[in-house]
């Protein structure tokens, strides 16, 4: 806004507090899911005229991507976002020949907003062990269905 | 396949024929207790005034036992191969017949113990799963965020290590779709045949 032509002739600082004042009222009115009837009534408080509290009420009507902003900060535990396998078949190692033995080597990609590292998890498993792990992971999926129509 | 001996092996498996049928059947005893649980000087020293022989021999004999057992479970000879491979020991049939004996009787222990020597990642315990639905957050009030909280226990190297991690519902379905097609390779004709024909 400090490049912007039409408000050149208007006091930086001033600008920037403006600026400011008017992001955190989109952001607190944001926050609290305030209703335009709200908003209006806030900002007659605070001596602006009808047609200044219409403009502002138009534009936050447009907050849509500021929702989705303000709900994703926050800290979480590290977020599972894919996952990749991957199925052998051991013939032999240096200790012991022969083995014949099929493992599965599964890796969960992880994302961790707090510090955008990606610090996966990896893992092995039997046939069995996955078969547990994918049988637990429907219950959990079944258990979000049931509440969904709660 | 044959067991190749070398010539400090055979030496220490010399010891043997003189020592006679019984001692045999103690130094296999010994060797075993060593590949299970390491080696034992004062179990040698025991034998060794037992069998009246010196430290020194019995150390070997049992040493070469111990290499003999574990290559041939190693490589699962078979037991015409490990016939062949001892008889070049010139030992008595009597002898080889114990050695064989000593061999196929604990072959499927050596094996397994060998087995826990194999390189390992950190592999799948148990899974423990809770549903969450946020409701607010400092950024953002009356919110209904459902996520599905993980608890994956896996097993390193004998330690147990828990990692919480969490996920989305629409994740959650992906998650399931792709380890169950991983699962369904195994059933494939291309695993199958393999399996069948690598044994």
């Amino acid at each position: 806004i400090l490049d912007d032509p039409d408000l050149k002739d208007i006091d930086p600082t001033v600008l920037k507090h403006c600026h400011a004042a008017a992001a955190m009222c989109i952001l607190e009115a944001g926050k609290q899911k305030a209703d335009i009837p709200a908003i209006s009534t806030c900002l007659e408080d605070c001596k602006l005229d009808k047609e200044r509290i219409e403009q502002f009420c138009t534009e936050y009507q447009h907050r849509g991507l500021v929702t989705v902003v303000s709900s994703s900060i926050g800290r979480s535990p590290l977020h599972v976002t894919d996952v990749s396998w991957r199925l052998e078949y051991q013939i032999k190692n240096n200790q012991l020949h022969k083995t014949y033995q099929p493992s599965y080597l599964v890796t969960l990609n992880v994302e961790n907003s707090a510090s955008g590292s990606h610090p996966d998890v990896s893992f092995s498993c039997t046939m069995e062990q996955l078969q547990d792990l994918v049988g637990k992971l429907k219950d959990a999926a079944k258990s979000l269905e049931r509440a969904t129509q709660m | 396949m044959l067991l190749v001996l070398s010539a400090e092996h055979r030496a220490h498996l010399g010891c043997l024929p003189p020592a006679g049928g019984a001692a045999v059947g103690e130094l296999g005893r010994l060797a075993l207790e060593q590949l299970r649980r390491g080696a034992a000087p004062r179990a040698c020293e025991s034998a060794a005034r037992k069998l009246n022989i010196s430290v020194d021999i019995i150390q070997h004999g049992v040493e070469g036992l111990v290499y003999l057992l574990t290559e041939s479970s190693k490589l699962m000879i078979s037991e015409v191969d490990f016939q062949d491979s001892i008889n070049v020991l010139g030992f008595s049939d009597e002898l080889n017949k114990s050695l064989l004996q000593l061999y196929l009787d604990n072959r499927k222990e050596i094996r397994s113990i060998l087995g826990e020597l194999a390189p390992r990642l950190p592999s799948y315990h148990s899974l423990e799963w809770r549903l969450d639905v946020q409701l607010a957050s400092r950024s953002l009030r009356q919110q209904i965020k459902p996520a599905v909280t993980m608890k994956l226990h896996l097993n390193q190297n004998e330690d147990q290590t828990a990692q919480v991690l969490q996920t989305d519902p629409a994740t959650l379905l992906h998650l399931i779709q792709q380890l169950e097609q991983a699962l369904g390779e195994m059933k494939m004709n291309h695993c199958r045949r393999i399996v069948r024909n690598m044994k």
